[in-house]
């Protein structure tokens, strides 16, 4: 008897082998409403991830399908997407019919369905923007042009120069993410700017909330992940040459690209040239305390800049493989306004500095980012591998006339080896690595493990001490499962193990300060750092659950997420001169974690959309540079003695989205953001955080149709922002009024031959209004904002086909 | 669903408002340094002497409770440094330093003044060992913190000279 089953089961056994290696073909057509055949249609199988374009006749073919039950997508511009799940061979041949669809909430029409889906998929809220919209939303950097999206702000230096700012949380609490690598620069200071060229870029995902899973330390606020998806089409040579111009600081840039792909070798190279001037403000002097700085021709003095930028990128691509190599380096100088270093007002000297518009004199900085970033995936049936390796170096430098803050001596001595205009110099060099192994189970489940780690290896020079050499390593892995129970509801989840180490330098004054030790004066070379060795270690997760009927979405996500302590926090010993502030670090900080309850609904009609996406976030142990009553002689020379504590903090707040169509051609629209913020417990208890953003509305009104006389896509868009006053400040912060800017975006593409030349035309702040922005770092020395700016931006795309030997 | 969405809105919207409202009394504001009282000393453009002593006198108030204060003397032979204050002062030609003067040192008040006079007498010793300091501009810097961390600054070009 035994034999006989025996035998019947090897007989299924090979009966179900020899049947898994038949193949099928699936075949279908897809049309729309009016029975039009839909050519040019996506349609997907998952999770092989195999697929096809619907042809003129409306058909389509997959190949080599086996047997089995599939997810199949179907996705058109501007039409809804179908998502079924089908049984091969039984479901043969598959018919579709599109729907047009509904009025959605990306601010603009992109090429694919792919934000849409990432936004349903996502548990997290995001945001995902293409290289069009940083076009036609230009600004002064990647940062000034995102400024726009809900729930996203900047702190500005200048204007070449911007931090990120996610809900009101930033500095090293906001990760930049470029082809899957952590961006690592000096993210902890006020007027350090984003090392990231904003032409370079073919897609932004701006994800809002902890991203810990993920992403590891640091994502807590969030994460900007910029990616490169572009691959140039089989057998193409092509580029674009893009000119843009700001009348403000009287800014010229050109970005050219040249890129092409011969059967499965591809390559793309780009060269960004930029330079401006100083910008002006609608202002004939700046309040300095109670100094008023007289500034020539409305120019703030000294806050010219340029940028040179290389990149360069190239792979291979094959079905189940491909591999990119992006190379990259962006170098930047920038001025500091001439009258105030930092807080300090200064005097200047009229005749160098308002005699070019252009020229940069002292104080400036320079900064210049080098990247090796390899991707490669690898794909089989229902595993994929994907792996990212990059190296990077910062390198950057504040310059400044040498001045004998505190006890340093009056006259530099020629005997050490820096320059005695060197200020500051922060040298990194980062190596890291990310492993991804992604398991499709089947159409429902679907698994990825992962691990990354980093190495760091961080010097300093100049002659202000802030923060000490370190060095720093950090691993982690992570295990994250998505499960489709029904194609309108998923859940995911995740769990993160990290550990990271730290170890910092000692340091020492290159000068002698006075030490009273009663009535004895001794002089002695000041030990500001010593050799501090941490080790961190922390649990994250998260659990997400997202539901999507035909019209409402809703997500929910909850999550613990945390941040490993940066050497600025752990062992800071220095007077931070751009601010006053004498800052002390503390060896002895907790990794800071963070709790965050995050919800989004939207509901989109044909006429009409909205979405809300509230937040709630708790921190146990914020780490905060807590200004203290104190002021230092020996160490701190004079000034206000900064600590770093930890205090409970709990904020929340939300973004508001709404779309509504009142004609074909005209939409009204509505962007608004708001978050609050409380420190729970310390000394600052009942204060907020530094650099809370006002609550802000934007109220749009847009014009577009398909084609007007010779432009197709043409478009007419203004903007009237309404930014409430900041009154929740903590010291050393003032109030901020509240105010009202206008601004026009105008443009669309002209037919040249073959080619679409794309147009933008914006005017910034119409009515060049005299305001001030809470989150600026001149705020405090009451620097108004840029008048009025008119931006042009113009791309000239070419192409041209190989010969095919 | 519906109603999940109006409950979860309405629960936020009450806590974002119960936030709002609860306005809890925090100290907002900074402390003062006051220059305009009878005998306030130094004064922006004034001038001190090498080998002789000064009282400082100035008001310090706030509105809750006083922190500590600092003093920085730095020679502004370059001109680097301009005063917070509205009026200017003539500077003396730019020159290089030799032996400038510098002194830097920080007070502490006692707990629980709203208002402080200060009343400290201060020594401009005339040179030391490497010889008599320079004369010429310096700048005069005054710190002021309040108890929440609150400060204000006031930065006076002054003179020191031999007398």
């Amino acid at each position: 008897m035994s034999k006989f089953i025996m035998l019947l089961l090897c007989m299924n056994a090979i009966y179900g082998l020899s049947f898994a290696q038949k193949k099928y073909e699936l075949k279908g057509k897809v049309i729309d409403e009016n029975n039009q055949a839909l050519a040019g249609t996506y349609v997907m199988l998952y999770p092989i991830e195999k697929g096809s374009v619907v042809d003129k006749t409306g058909s389509f073919l997959i190949k080599d399908v086996e047997e089995g039950t599939y997810k199949i997508e179907i996705s058109f511009i501007g039409y809804q997407t179908v998502t079924d799940s089908i049984s091969i061979p039984e479901d043969q041949p598959y018919n579709a019919a599109l729907k047009k669809s509904f009025l959605n909430l990306q601010e603009i029409v992109v090429t694919d369905n792919y934000a849409e889906r990432r936004k349903r998929e996502e548990s997290l809220n995001t945001e995902i923007v293409n290289e069009r919209y940083l076009r036609q939303n230009l600004g002064g950097s990647l940062m000034k042009s995102l400024e726009r999206l809900p729930g996203v702000t900047t702190i500005d230096i200048g204007s070449g120069q911007s931090k990120p700012v996610i809900r009101g949380l930033a500095f090293n609490r906001v990760v930049v993410a470029e082809n899957g690598i952590k961006h690592e620069a000096q993210q902890w200071g006020a007027d350090h700017g984003l090392e990231m060229d904003q032409f370079a870029i073919s897609d932004v995902e701006i994800i809002k909330g902890p991203a810990s899973i993920l992403y590891g330390s640091d994502a807590i606020g969030g994460v900007i992940n910029i990616k490169h998806r572009k691959l140039p089409a089989d057998n193409s040579i092509a580029g674009t040459v893009n000119l843009s111009g700001k009348t403000n600081n009287d800014y010229l840039g050109t970005s050219v690209s040249l890129f092409g792909r011969r059967k499965w070798f591809f390559a793309d190279f780009r060269v960004t040239l930029l330079d401006y001037g100083d910008y002006k403000v609608p202002a004939d002097s700046v309040d300095i305390y109670s100094y008023r700085a007289a500034i020539h021709k409305n120019h703030l003095r000294n806050t010219a800049g340029g940028e040179k930028n290389l990149h360069f990128s190239f792979g291979i691509v094959k079905t189940a493989f491909q591999s990119r190599f992006y190379l990259s380096n962006v170098s930047s100088k920038s001025g500091f306004f001439a009258n105030a270093h930092g807080l300090e007002p200064r005097n200047v000297d009229t005749n160098l500095h308002d005699k070019s518009a252009r020229d940069i004199n002292y104080p400036y900085q320079q900064v210049n980012h080098f990247k090796l970033i390899n991707r490669s995936r690898y794909q089989w049936d229902k595993v994929s591998l994907e792996t990212d390796l990059g190296f990077q170096r910062n390198f950057r430098q504040e310059w400044s006339k040498y001045v004998s803050h505190g006890y340093m001596p009056a006259i530099f001595p020629g005997t050490l080896n820096f320059d005695p205009d060197l200020e500051r110099q922060f040298e990194k060099f980062v190596y890291s690595g990310n492993v991804r192994l992604s398991y499709h189970a089947n159409e429902k489940t679907h698994f990825i493990i992962g691990a990354s780690g980093d190495l760091q290896d961080n010097k300093i020079g100049g002659r202000g001490f802030i923060i000490p050499a370190y060095k720093q390593w950090s691993f982690g892995s992570y295990a994250f499962s998505k499960h489709t129970f029904s194609e309108k509801s998923i859940i995911q989840m995740g769990i993160r193990y990290d550990h990271g180490t730290i170890h910092t330098n000692e340091y020492s004054d290159w000068f002698t300060s006075p030490v009273i030790i009663n009535t004895d004066t001794t002089f002695h070379y000041l030990k500001r750092a010593g050799n501090i060795s941490r080790s961190f270690s922390n649990f994250s997760w998260s659990v997400g659950y997202n539901y999507n009927q035909e019209r409402w979405s809703f997500k929910t996500n909850v999550g613990k997420s945390f941040r490993i302590p940066i050497a600025k926090e752990l062992a800071a010993n220095g007077v931070n001169y751009h601010n006053f502030s004498y800052e002390v670090g503390n060896p002895d900080l907790s990794p800071e974690t963070s709790w965050q309850f995050d919800a989004g609904v939207e509901f989109n009609a044909p006429k009409f959309a909205v979405e809300t996406t509230p937040f709630l976030n708790y921190f146990p142990n914020y780490i905060f540079l807590n200004p203290s009553s104190e002021h230092d002689r020996l160490y701190g020379n004079g000034n206000q003695v900064f600590y770093y504590t930890q205090s409970k903090v709990l904020r929340l707040g939300a973004e508001i989205h709404a779309h509504y169509e009142i004609l074909n051609a005209l939409q009204l629209g509505v962007i608004g953001e708001f978050v609050y913020s409380e420190q729970l417990s310390g000394e600052k208890k009942g204060f907020t955080l530094p650099f809370s953003p006002p609550a802000s509305a934007i109220f749009n009104i847009k014009y577009k149709k398909p084609k007007m006389y010779f432009l197709e896509n043409p478009y007419l868009t203004v903007d009237f922002r309404i930014t409430a006053a900041q009154k929740n400040i903590v010291p050393p912060e003032k109030t901020t009024n509240g105010y009202h800017v206008i601004n026009i975006g105008l443009g669309g593409d002209v037919k040249l031959q073959n080619q679409k030349v794309n147009i933008s035309l914006q005017v910034q702040n119409l009515t060049n209004n005299k305001y001030f922005n809470h989150t600026s770092y001149y705020r405090l020395i009451n620097v108004p904002e840029p008048g009025r700016n008119i931006i042009a931006n113009i791309s000239i795309p070419f192409s041209g086909k190989m010969n095919k030997k | 669903m519906k109603s999940v969405k109006i409950i979860l809105v309405a629960s936020l919207l009450l806590l974002v408002f119960n936030f709002c409202t609860q306005d809890a009394e925090i100290d907002k504001q900074e402390p003062q340094i006051d220059l305009t009282i009878e005998g306030a000393f130094p004064q922006n453009c004034d001038t001190l002497y090498f080998g002789e002593s000064f009282k400082l006198k100035m008001l310090f108030s706030d509105n809750v409770e006083l922190g500590s204060f600092s003093i920085d003397v730095h020679h502004n032979f370059d001109h680097h440094s301009h005063s917070t204050e509205v009026s200017q002062c003539d500077f003396l030609p730019e020159k290089d330093p030799v032996n400038p003067f510098s002194l830097i040192d920080d007070y502490k008040i006692e707990n629980g003044l709203q208002k402080y006079e200060t009343d400290e007498l201060i020594t401009i010793p005339s040179g030391n060992e490497n010889g008599p300091f320079d004369d010429g501009d310096y700048h005069f810097f005054v710190r002021l913190t309040d108890k929440e961390g609150w400060s204000v600054r006031k930065g006076l070009s002054i003179k020191i000279f031999h007398r």
